[in-house]
C-alpha cells in the first residue's frame, strides 16, 4: 500500500489535572488509508476520543502535553500552527459528534451553521454557501431542505439532527471523517440509517473515516479496519474479519463476550468485562490490563505484572499480550 | 397666651442646621460629632459674645441698609444647601431656612437690622418705625413709608398689610405663626374668622388711609413689634392673591424676584427694579443675581467650599454646617479662618423632669449638681461644638439677658457628686431610681451612657428606656408616661422669654411642650403679669427673673448642651454671617468679591 | 410574540396596581402623620383636622386610593390648587407642586445616570469577564477575579465621596457633576456624568465580570463550541458568536434587574454627587412623609422593574430561538 493518509505514531497525551497527571494516550501508533474506515473500540475513558480531539487539535493546550507524530496527508500536525489548523478543521478533516442536540448550537439555523463551515473555507458568498448548504440536506436525506434549511436544531429530531451534523462536517468534503459514537444517541432504526448515509457518502467521495465506537455489532457492519484501545494503549489490531472473527487479546474477548449476538441462545448470560476501567493517573505497570485479565496464570502473574506487552506483529492482525497464538486460539474457540 | 404646640417639623430638618427658627428642634444627626476628645482646642479661643439686639428709632428704619466692610455690588452668588423652601406664601412660613429666603422677595411691617457683627435692632421695614402702642398696648398702629412698592411698580398700601393678615385665617393656611391672630381674636381663631375670601373682613385691624395700618388686641401685648418681624406676617398683595397657589408664585415686595423655580432642585432670582434701597434698612441686596441649589449633603456642601474652587468661590449656604466627619479638619485650618462661622443654637434644650413622679425637689437639684456636662460636651465634639448654657432662656434669643449659675456648671462642669450626694442625703430618697428615655440615635446612645455613669456615682440609680426616633415626641408627649426624665427643645419666636416660659411651663396635656408637666398657679399668675406688662424692658427683666426663680424654687428641669454650628463661606463671599437669632446665614449682607 | 407582549404588559398593569396598593396602605399602618408636616409648630388638633382636609386625608382610605388611581386615566381637580391632567399622581404634600412634573423633570437625569453606567459597567464588565474566562487560572484572571471583589466591596459612599475629594475638589482632574441635557450639550453632559457613571460602574461591574467569567466557561465547554472549532471557525468567532452568545442569557436578566433598579433611582449615587434624579425624589418622598410623591416614586420604580422584566423576556427570545418558538 502506499503511504496512509493518516499516519498516527507514538502518540503520547498527558493532561494536567488537580488530581494529578492523566496519561490519557500512551504509545499509540495506527493508519487510515484513503477511501477506508477505521474503528476505534474501547470502554469509556480508553482514550479513543483523546486520541481523536487531538487529531484535530482540539485538545486545551494549557494543559495538555502532547507527544509522537499525527500526519495528515504527509503534513505534521503535532505543534503546527493554530492558523494550520483552522484551516484543516472542518474542510480536510471533519467530526462528527456523539449527540448532535447538544453539539449544533442552539442559537444559529442550520443552514447557518453548515453553510459558515462553506464560507469559511471556500470563500463563497452567503448565497451560495446557503445553496451548499440546501444541496447538503438534500444529500444526507433531509426532506424539504428548502423550508428545514432556515430550522433551528431544536426543530429537528434526533436522527434528522445527525444528518445535519453529517451534512455540516460533509460540506467541503474532506479527507478524513472522525465519527466520535455518531449512534450512540439515537434509537437503532436510526443508527442503521446513519450507518448506511456514511458508508454510501464514503462510497461517493472517496472519505477516510474514524468511526469511534463502543459497540462492536456497528464496527462489524461499517468498518474495514479496527483498533482496540485499553487505558490509553492499542491492545489489538487489524481488518474487521481479523479481530471479531479471531479476537486474541482477552480484553477484546471480554468486550465481544459482553454484546449480545444474534446467533446466541437466549439463556445464555451475557458476561461483561470483570472488574473496571483503570484510573489513568495510576496505569497499573505492566500490561494494563493484568487487574482484569483471566487468564494471568497461563502466563504467570509475575510476567504480565512487569514488562508492558508490545503489539506484535508489527503489521497486520497484531495484539498486545503475552499468551502464545496457541493458547489465544485455545481459549478462544 | 396659651400656645398648645408640639414639634413635627423638626423632623424635616434631619442632619441639616436646624431648619426652625423657633421650632423645637431634634436632638438628632446635626454636628454633634462622636469624635470624643479635643474639640475646638485649636479653634482660636476667642469669648463668645452673645448678640444684642434693641429696638430702633425711626431713624433707625430708614434705608438704606448699613453695609458690610468691602462691600461690592453686583455680580451673581450660589447658595447650596439640602432643602428647597417648602413654602414661599408667607402665611405658610415658620421654619426658619424659609423666613431667611423670604427676606429676598417678601417684606414685613418690621424686621430685624445688622448694626454690626452681634448687634441687631428691631426697625421699621415698610412701616416707618416700630410701631407706636396705645391703649395700654392694646392698640398697635404703623405708619407705611412712602415708595414701598409691589414688582409691579404698584405701591404697597395698608389694604395689602391689612389682607396679608386676614389672609391668614383661611383653611388652606395650616402652618406659620398665629400670635397676632389670636390677639386680634380668640385662642381658637381659625373658628372666629374664616379668611377674607368670601367679602368678610376683620374689624380688629383698621385702615383708616393707604398708609395708616392699625391693630386692635384684646388683651396688651407690648412685644406686638417683635412678633410681626416674624416670616410668618410678611405681606402678600390682595390684587395678585391666589391663594393655594400663591405658595408657588409669589409677588415680590422685596429686592429680587424668581425668574425660575424647580422644586428641589434650584431658584434663581434677579433685582426687583421696583424696590428702592432707600427705603430698606435690612436689605443690602447687593449681589445682581441669585442661583440657589438644593439636594446636596452637609458633606458635600463643606467639601466644595473647603475645595473653594472655580465657581465654588461665589458659593455659600445658608444653613448646612460642618458635619462631625469634617469638624475637626475645618476647625484645624487656620487658613479658613476668613471662610469660618460658627455660632450657638439659638434654641432653648432641656432634660425635662417629669413633675408627676419625681416630686422632691432635692432629688432634682441633685440630679442638677451631679450632671456631667463636661462629659456630654465631649462626646457631642468637645467645646467647639457644643456649649454648656446654664440658663432656661437661651442668650441669642433673648433681650436683657442676665447669666445666673445655680448648679456650679461654670465652675464644675464635669459635676459635682459630693453636693449632690449631700443633697440626696436631705432628700425623701437617698439612693433613689430615675428612668432616663432618650431618642435613640447614635449620639444619644453614648450621652445616655455618660449620664447614667455620674449619676450612678451620687448614688442615684438610672434606668435608661431608649425610645424609636419617629415617635420620641409622641412618647414623652404623654402625660401619663412612665418616664421621669427626657430630653426636649423649644425656641423662642422672638427675643424675649415670652414666647418661652409660658410655652414650656403652659398648660398640661397629651402633646403640648410643658414636658416637665409644672403646674403650679402662683407661677402662672405671674407669667400673666408679665404677659400684660406695657414696658417692654421691664417684662424683658421680669422673664429673666423667672428664669432663675424656677430653676431655684422648683428646678423642673436640667439645662441641657448646646449644640455650636461651624460653617463655611466661598473666598469670593463677603459679608456672611450666621445670624445668632436664626442660626442661619442671613441674605441681607451678602455680597460677591470680583 | 405580539400576544405574548401584549400579555406580559397587562400582567404588568396589574403588578403595578398592586404594588401602587400596597404602598398606598402600607403608608397609612406607620404612626407617622403627614398632616402633622404640614401644621407647622402651632399645631392644636382643629389645625391638624385642617391640614389633613387640605391633603385630602380625611376621606376613608379606600375612596383615597380609587381617586388616585382613577387621577391617572382621568386627571384630577384640586380645590385651590387647580386641575391635574392625566396622568394626575397628585400634588406633593410638601410643596403642593404636581407630582408629574417633578417625575418628569428629575428622569432624564436618573435615565441618562443609568444608561451612562449601564454602558460602561456592561461593557467592562463583559470585557473583563469574557478576557478571564478565556485565561482561566493565569495571572490576567486573577487580576480581574480579585479587582472585581473589591470593587463590589466597595461603598458608591465612600468611593464616591473619596473620587469627589480627591478628582474634582482637591486636584481639580474632574469637573463637579452635574446634570445637562444631552440635546443642550452632548460633551457637558458627558462630563458632567462621568464620575457618577464610573463610580457605580465599579460597584455594578464586578458582577457581570463574576457571571461573564463563570458563565463564559462552561460555555467553552459546551459541545457546540467545540464543533464551532471543529469545524475550523477562527477562536475569535468562536468566542464572540458562539460561546458569548450562551452567555448573554444570565448576563441579560441581572441587567435587565440592574437597569430597572436603577431607572428607580440610584439613592446613594445621587446623594453622593448632589444630583437631582429619581433617587433623591424618592428618599425624600420618605422622610417627609410625601405620599403622592412616594406613590409616584414607587409606581416609577416598580415600572421599570417590570418594562425590564419584559424586555428581559424578549431578549430571550432575541437570543435564544428554543425560547422563541416554545
Amino acid at each position: 500500500m502506499s503511504n496512509p493518509f493518516l499516519s498516527v505514531r507514538d502518540l503520547t497525551v498527558d493532561f494536567h489535572t488537580e488530581d494529578g497527571v492523566v496519561h490519557a494516550v500512551d504509545g499509540l501508533s495506527f493508519d487510515v488509508e484513503k477511501g477506508t474506515t477505521l474503528g476505534i473500540v474501547g470502554e469509556s475513558g480508553s482514550g479513543k476520543s483523546v486520541t481523536n480531539l487531538t487529531v484535530l487539535g482540539l485538545h486545551n493546550p494549557e494543559t495538555t502535553k502532547i507527544s509522537g507524530e499525527i500526519r495528515l496527508d504527509g503534513e505534521e500536525l503535532i505543534g503546527a500552527p493554530r492558523s494550520t489548523m483552522e484551516r484543516l478543521r472542518g474542510n480536510k478533516v471533519a467530526m462528527i459528534f456523539q449527540d448532535p442536540l447538544t453539539a449544533l448550537s442552539p442559537y444559529h439555523t442550520i443552514g447557518r451553521q453548515i453553510g459558515e463551515v462553506y464560507r469559511k473555507h471556500t470563500g463563497a458568498s452567503r448565497g451560495e454557501s446557503r445553496k451548499r448548504a440546501i444541496e447538503m440536506l438534500t444529500r444526507v436525506g433531509i426532506p424539504q431542505p428548502k423550508t428545514r434549511v432556515d430550522d433551528y436544531p431544536h426543530q429537528f429530531s434526533g436522527g434528522m439532527r445527525q444528518r445535519a451534523m453529517i451534512a455540516m462536517a460533509l460540506v467541503c468534503d474532506p479527507d478524513l471523517l472522525i465519527a466520535d459514537e455518531p449512534t450512540t444517541a439515537l434509537d437503532v432504526t436510526v443508527q442503521a440509517q446513519i450507518l448506511d448515509l456514511l458508508k454510501d457518502l464514503q462510497e461517493q467521495m472517496g472519505t477516510s473515516i474514524i468511526l469511534i465506537t463502543h459497540d462492536l455489532g456497528v464496527v462489524a457492519s461499517t468498518v474495514h479496519n479496527v483498533l482496540v484501545m485499553y487505558a490509553g494503549r492499542a491492545v489489538e489490531r487489524g481488518t474487521v474479519t481479523e479481530v471479531l472473527g479471531e479476537p486474541r487479546h482477552p480484553y477484546t474477548w471480554g468486550l465481544l463476550a459482553s454484546m449480545p449476538h444474534l446467533t446466541s441462545s437466549v439463556d445464555m448470560p451475557l458476561k461483561p468485562v470483570r472488574g473496571t476501567p483503570p484510573s489513568l493517573i495510576n496505569v497499573p505497570p505492566g500490561c494494563p490490563f493484568h487487574p482484569r485479565c483471566d487468564y494471568m496464570d497461563l502466563v504467570g502473574g509475575e510476567v504480565c505484572k512487569g514488562e508492558r506487552p508490545e503489539l506484535s506483529p508489527h503489521r497486520g492482525h497484531g495484539d498486545a499480550c503475552y499468551l502464545t497464538l496457541a493458547q489465544k486460539r485455545e481459549i478462544h474457540k | 397666651m396659651t400656645v398648645r404646640t408640639r414639634s413635627a417639623v423638626a423632623a424635616l430638618a434631619i442632619g441639616a442646621l436646624a431648619l426652625t427658627s423657633a421650632c423645637a428642634e431634634g436632638n438628632q444627626g446635626g454636628p454633634a460629632t462622636s469624635g470624643g476628645q479635643s474639640g475646638g482646642s485649636s479653634a482660636p479661643a476667642e469669648a463668645y459674645k452673645p448678640a444684642s439686639i434693641t429696638v430702633g428709632t425711626a431713624e433707625d428704619s430708614k434705608g438704606p441698609a448699613i453695609p458690610p466692610e468691602g462691600v461690592v455690588k453686583g455680580g451673581t452668588v450660589t447658595m447650596i444647601d439640602r432643602n428647597d423652601f417648602a413654602h414661599l406664601d408667607p402665611a405658610q412660613i415658620y421654619v426658619n431656612t424659609e423666613a431667611n429666603f423670604n427676606l429676598l422677595i417678601a417684606r414685613s411691617l418690621t424686621g430685624y437690622k445688622r448694626v454690626a457683627k452681634g448687634d441687631y435692632k428691631l426697625v421699621g421695614d415698610l412701616a416707618t418705625d416700630t410701631g407706636t402702642p396705645s391703649d395700654g398696648g392694646k392698640t398697635w398702629t404703623f405708619t407705611l413709608k412712602d415708595g414701598v412698592k409691589w414688582q409691579d411698580g404698584t405701591p404697597i398700601t395698608s389694604e395689602d398689610v391689612k389682607w396679608s393678615m386676614e389672609r391668614t385665617f383661611a383653611p388652606f393656611v395650616t402652618q406659620g405663626p398665629a400670635y397676632i391672630q389670636q390677639w386680634l381674636t380668640d385662642v381658637d381663631y381659625k373658628k372666629a374668622y374664616k379668611g377674607p375670601y368670601d367679602g368678610k373682613r376683620l374689624s380688629s385691624i383698621e385702615t383708616p388711609d393707604d398708609k395708616t395700618i392699625v391693630y386692635k388686641f384684646t388683651s396688651p401685648h407690648a412685644d406686638a413689634n417683635y412678633a410681626l418681624a416674624m416670616g410668618g406676617y410678611a405681606i402678600v398683595p390682595k390684587a395678585k392673591d391666589t391663594k393655594e397657589k400663591y405658595d408657588k408664585e409669589p409677588f415680590s415686595s422685596g429686592p429680587y424676584i424668581i425668574t425660575s423655580h424647580v422644586v428641589d432642585k434650584t431658584v434663581d432670582l434677579e433685582r426687583n427694579p421696583h424696590w428702592d434701597p432707600a427705603t430698606d434698612p435690612i436689605r443690602g441686596a447687593y449681589p445682581d443675581k441669585w442661583h440657589l441649589e438644593f439636594g446636596l449633603e452637609p458633606l458635600q456642601v463643606t467639601d466644595r467650599l473647603l475645595a473653594d474652587s472655580g465657581a465654588d468661590q461665589k458659593t455659600f449656604t445658608f444653613y448646612s454646617s460642618t458635619p462631625p466627619e469634617r469638624l475637626q479638619q475645618v476647625l484645624d485650618d487656620a487658613s479658613l479662618a476668613s471662610r469660618r462661622m460658627s455660632s450657638p443654637s439659638p434654641y432653648g434644650n432641656y432634660y425635662y423632669f417629669n413633675l408627676s413622679r419625681m416630686k422632691d425637689a432635692k432629688i432634682r437639684q441633685a440630679v442638677n449638681h451631679a450632671w456631667p456636662s463636661k462629659q456630654i460636651q465631649q462626646v457631642m465634639g468637645g467645646p467647639a461644638a457644643a456649649a454648656l448654657p446654664t440658663t432656661i432662656l437661651n442668650e441669642n434669643t433673648t433681650v436683657g439677658y442676665q447669666p445666673y449659675d445655680l448648679f456650679g456648671k461654670t465652675t464644675k462642669p464635669e459635676g459635682d457628686i459630693e453636693k449632690a450626694k449631700a443633697l440626696l442625703k436631705e432628700s425623701s430618697d437617698p439612693t433613689p431610681t430615675i428612668v432616663y428615655a432618650y431618642n435613640q440615635t447614635p449620639v444619644q446612645e453614648r450621652v445616655t451612657v455618660v449620664i447614667k455613669n455620674a449619676l450612678e456615682k451620687a448614688g442615684i440609680k438610672v434606668v435608661a428606656k431608649a425610645l424609636d426616633r419617629k415617635t420620641y415626641y409622641d412618647s414623652i408627649g404623654m402625660v401619663k408616661n412612665e418616664f421621669d426624665l427626657y430630653w426636649a427643645g423649644w425656641g423662642s419666636d422672638w427675643p424675649s422669654g415670652s414666647t418661652v416660659l409660658p410655652v414650656i411651663f403652659g398648660p398640661v396635656a397629651d402633646g403640648t411642650p410643658n414636658y416637665s408637666h409644672l403646674k403650679d398657679p402662683a407661677l402662672t399668675a405671674e407669667m400673666d403679669k408679665i404677659t400684660a406688662m406695657t414696658d417692654i424692658e421691664a417684662a424683658n427683666a421680669a422673664w429673666m427673673a423667672l428664669d432663675k426663680k424656677i430653676q431655684e424654687t422648683i428646678t423642673p428641669l436640667v439645662v441641657a448642651e448646646n449644640r455650636i454650628a461651624t460653617m463655611l463661606h466661598g473666598s469670593k463671599v463677603g459679608g456672611a454671617e450666621i445670624d445668632p437669632q436664626q442660626w442661619i446665614v442671613q441674605p441681607n449682607t451678602i455680597f460677591v468679591k470680583p | 410574540m405580539i400576544r405574548f407582549i401584549t400579555r406580559r404588559t397587562l400582567g404588568a398593569a396589574v403588578t403595578l396596581v398592586i404594588i401602587a396598593a400596597v404602598t398606598f396602605f402600607l403608608f397609612f399602618a406607620v404612626p407617622a402623620d403627614p398632616a402633622r408636616l404640614a401644621c407647622g409648630k402651632v399645631c392644636p388638633p382643629e389645625l391638624l383636622e385642617q391640614a389633613r382636609h387640605n391633603l385630602g386625608l380625611d376621606q376613608p382610605l379606600f375612596a383615597q386610593f380609587l381617586a388616585w388611581l382613577t387621577g391617572i386615566f382621568t386627571g384630577r381637580d384640586y380645590e385651590g390648587l387647580g386641575r391635574c391632567p392625566a396622568p394626575c399622581l397628585g400634588f406633593s404634600f410638601v410643596n403642593r407642586a404636581p407630582v408629574w412634573e417633578t417625575i418628569l423633570d428629575r428622569l432624564p437625569l436618573t435615565v441618562s445616570l443609568t444608561i451612562g453606567a449601564a454602558t460602561v459597567f456592561f461593557t467592562f464588565g463583559v470585557a473583563t469577564g469574557v478576557v478571564a474566562a478565556l485565561r482561566q487560572g493565569r495571572p490576567l484572571d486573577k487580576i480581574a477575579s480579585v479587582s472585581s471583589l473589591i470593587g463590589a466591596s466597595v461603598q458608591i459612599y465612600f468611593a464616591g465621596t473619596l473620587a469627589l475629594y480627591y478628582l474634582v475638589y482637591k486636584n481639580h482632574i474632574l469637573r463637579q457633576p452635574k446634570y445637562v441635557p444631552f440635546t443642550e450639550d452632548p460633551v457637558g453632559w458627558l462630563s458632567g456624568l462621568a464620575l457618577p457613571w464610573v463610580v457605580l460602574a465599579i460597584i455594578f461591574t464586578a458582577n457581570y465580570t463574576r457571571m461573564t467569567r463563570s458563565t463564559m466557561v462552561e460555555q467553552l465547554g459546551e459541545d457546540y463550541v467545540r464543533t464551532a472549532r471543529a469545524k475550523g471557525m477562527p477562536g475569535r468567532s468562536v468566542v464572540m458568536r458562539f460561546a458569548l452568545r450562551g452567555t448573554m442569557i444570565p448576563i441579560v436578566t441581572i441587567f435587565g434587574v440592574d437597569l430597572g433598579t436603577l431607572i428607580g433611582g440610584a439613592i446613594i449615587t445621587e446623594q453622593t454627587f448632589g444630583l437631582q434624579g429619581l433617587g433623591q425624589l424618592s428618599i425624600r418622598a420618605v422622610t417627609n412623609s410625601d405620599l403622592p410623591m412616594l406613590m409616584a416614586t414607587v409606581l416609577v420604580a416598580a415600572g421599570a422593574i417590570v418594562v425590564f422584566n419584559i424586555i428581559v423576556d424578549v431578549m430571550y427570545a432575541v437570543i435564544d430561538p428554543r425560547v422563541r418558538l416554545s
